[in-house]
């Protein structure tokens, strides 16, 4: 018995275990984020090249950010995107995650078709979406045409371009949320389920006052990772609007800061937008668990 | 107890793994390598007895790639090359655009810069000189005494840095313009040629874009060069050409705000492919070839991709990009812009040294060059040996366009740095549309240019 209790006590195994994986996380992740912080009030030009001195003044380029017209572009952007993909990502997945589990047949087949677009690459979904948002014979204004349209829609002008992005993106990742929900809900008890229909309660009052609150903390997390997901998104939406195309309207915070890190060789103004995006992520994030607030069942 | 030395056992293996893996990126980091460092430690053993002569992996890149002319030769001759010496090739070739650009100098900064590498020598080379990053070919000759001794030295471009030279020119290139008969055709209009100008050729297109057609194939979101270069030219002369602003009110500066304006009014009316903002280079090219426009301003090594993509190669023929004021329709851009770099890396490795000696004086042994040239200019001493018997119709239309050439000049862009024009080459679809003033896209570029 007392060992047991020592077992439980002693917690310095755990701290030895916990170790290695903490010193990597200082070396690769605290460490390179407080240089980050010290790159934004540099003077540097392109990555890994000497920093000449501080900005003058030291704080010029979070000045910037206030005047920047396309970082404004970039964080109104991203606002839209955090809102899609909390809505299409996490809402669709919901929806889904519900429906499959609901079936006895063919639930398997479903939870590869819908988790298959996360294992493509970013890279060869934009080349895909590109033919699909192809101004001439792309595969929606064939259609298009095909229906009897007959002036071809540019999708990526500026009309279009938001929608045309963030469609993909929302599908890309809308598997991955599925698995995760569907995971909470394959943990939910099937007794709760079976006195529920002995009660007499119909299948969607199952959903509603059963799956629904009893996945709430797994929608949670599953919101939190839109979140911060949103704020970074790159990939996708780089290969379909490099550089913010058109008229630099399609800017998302993660675009931003790849194009003065790889392009605009303005390393220490990108070291400054990747700080942004950090500060809004734990902001975010609280906003969220405030929003959701985890429950105890 | 036994738990205990398991636990201790189990976090030493994790710390061990984590530790070696440090070990091993940081060594490869301050010695400035990239992995192909453990692979040729690997065959140490082996490379002892045939060191350059086998198993020695290289990082090349190129741009060779996409529709550009020399592909295939440039896939096969790396391939001959690979079996005759037993060497490998890690190839990341990409088409010569700015996301290339910025790739090859992040890939320097960063220590991951390729072995041989066939880059251009302007502006966009200086990051990597600057930073002692690349060999000169008097380095290389100290040690190899032949290496391109078939080139003519006095046409082997210097580095705009230090005015040493480091890349050898492969072949050359000339920009001009290539036109589908067809579209003409149908549209009426005559094909245009050394004595047209820029009014009447403004005239042709309006006929053109009044038949149905596009006149202009362009990309200005993605390829805004070549009607930047020669918008520009058309405002200075063969003499002045080459040349950046220092102010946005001087000579220079003026003839580039002029330049551009045109390409905004050519914008205005209607001429470039209806979504050149927002379409792929790629997508404007296959509206060319697809009998949808009318013109296509590119490279000479462009003439591959057409042959390459068209149905029929004698619907195609290339003229000159007609001229105004003071530049004869007959002056075109042209130089010897790339070369075959081998890096510093690859040359204090001695594995690789040899090798990468050995693929670049394969590429550029006279037989290879006169191929790969085509029509294009070349550094050779003795010339290049074009068996005309053996060109398309194109090409030798190309030939003829190249007989009648008044004057030359370089690209002035190439005196930018990829981040130094991005200012008006990332901005072109905000310019030509209004929401970015001209002048203010060119004070960037000057102040990218002070910095």
């Amino acid at each position: 018995m007392n060992n047991t209790s020592n077992i439980y006590k002693n917690k310095k195994p755990a701290i030895f275990f916990l170790l290695p994986a903490f010193l990597f996380l200082i070396l690769y992740l605290y460490y390179p984020f407080i240089q980050n912080i010290f790159n934004s009030f540099m003077k540097i030009k392109g990555l890994a090249t000497p920093a000449k001195g501080f900005n003058d003044p030291v704080y010029k380029n979070y000045t910037r950010l206030f005047t920047d017209p396309n970082m404004r572009i970039a964080l109104k952007n991203t606002l839209i995107m955090i809102i899609v993909t909390i809505v299409g990502q996490v809402g669709i997945a919901i929806i889904i995650a519900l429906l499959v589990d609901n079936i006895k047949r063919g639930a398997k087949f479903f939870r590869i078709v819908y988790f298959f677009p996360i294992v493509i690459s970013a890279t060869a979904l934009g080349l895909l979406f590109n033919l699909i948002f192809l101004y001439d014979k792309g595969m929606i204004n064939q259609l298009l045409e095909f229906l009897g349209m007959t002036n071809l829609t540019d999708w990526k002008d500026e009309a279009h371009a938001i929608m045309t992005m963030m469609i993909p993106v929302t599908w890309q990742y809308v598997g991955f949320y599925f698995i995760i929900l569907l995971t909470g809900l394959n943990n939910i008890s099937d007794e709760l389920y079976e006195s529920a229909s002995i009660d007499g309660a119909t299948r969607f009052q199952r959903v509603r006052f059963i799956s629904i609150p009893l996945l709430h903390n797994v929608i949670c997390t599953c919101c939190v990772l839109a979140v911060t997901g949103a704020l970074k998104v790159f990939d996708l939406p780089w290969m379909m609007f490099p550089n913010g195309m058109p008229y630099g309207k399609t800017w998302l915070t993660g675009t931003y800061m790849y194009y003065y890190a790889f392009v605009a060789s303005d390393a220490d103004y990108s070291s400054t937008i990747a700080i942004v995006i950090v500060v809004l992520g734990i902001i975010l994030s609280k906003v969220v668990n405030v929003i959701f607030k985890e429950k105890d069942y | 107890m036994k738990k205990k030395v398991v636990a201790v056992l189990l976090v030493g293996a994790m710390a061990g793994t984590m530790l070696a893996g440090c070990g091993g990126d940081s060594k490869a980091a301050d010695a400035g390598d990239d992995t192909k460092k453990e692979d040729t430690a690997d065959t140490s053993d082996d490379s002892d007895e045939g060191s350059a002569e086998g198993k020695v992996t290289l990082n090349v890149t190129t741009t060779f790639a996409g529709t550009e002319s020399n592909v295939d030769k440039y896939q096969e001759t790396i391939e001959n090359w690979q079996k005759e010496t037993g060497n490998k090739i890690n190839d990341s070739s990409a088409s010569a655009d700015e996301a290339m650009k910025a790739r090859v100098i992040t890939d320097f900064e960063t220590g991951a810069e390729p072995d041989v590498m066939f880059y251009f020598n302007g502006n966009d080379s200086n990051p990597f000189v600057e930073a002692d990053k690349v060999v000169s070919i008097d380095e290389i000759r100290e040690k190899y005494p032949d290496y391109a001794s078939n080139m003519n030295d006095d046409l082997i471009p210097a580095s705009p840095v230090d005015g040493v030279k480091y890349a050898v020119p492969f072949y050359g290139y000339w920009e001009g313009m290539y036109v589908n008969k067809k579209v003409c055709e149908d549209a009426g209009v005559e094909i245009p040629g050394p004595d047209t100008t820029w009014e009447q050729f403004m005239e042709t297109c309006q006929k053109i874009k009044d038949a149905g057609y596009t006149p202009i194939a362009a990309s200005l979101i993605k390829e805004p060069h070549y009607w930047f270069e020669y918008s520009i030219f058309n405002h200075d002369t063969p003499a002045t050409h080459v040349a950046v602003p220092e102010k946005v009110d001087d000579k220079v500066g003026k003839a580039w705000a002029e330049g551009i304006a045109d390409i905004k009014d050519v914008y205005e009316k209607g001429f470039f492919t209806e979504n050149t903002n927002t379409c792929e280079a790629d997508e404007a090219f296959q509206g060319f070839l697809q009998d949808k426009a009318a013109f296509y301003v590119d490279g000479s090594w462009k003439m591959g991709g057409i042959r390459d993509n068209a149905e029929n190669i004698d619907n195609f023929t290339v003229t000159f990009v007609p001229g105004q004021n003071e530049r004869k329709t007959t002056d075109i851009i042209s130089g010897l812009s790339s070369g075959w770099y081998i890096s510093k890396k690859a040359w204090d490795d001695p594995e690789k040294q040899k090798a990468a000696v050995d693929l670049v004086e394969y590429f550029i042994n006279t037989e290879t060059v006169s191929d790969f040239a085509g029509t294009a200019t070349t550094s050779l001493k003795d010339g290049a040996q074009i068996d005309e018997s053996k060109l398309n119709s194109l090409e030798k239309d190309a030939l003829t366009m190249l007989k009648s050439v008044t004057a030359t000049s370089g690209a002035c862009q190439d005196l930018c740095t990829e981040d130094q024009r991005a200012p008006i080459f990332t901005n072109m679809p905000q310019i030509v549309e209004g929401q970015m003033e001209i002048n203010d896209a060119i004070q960037q570029v000057i102040d990218a240019m002070e910095e």
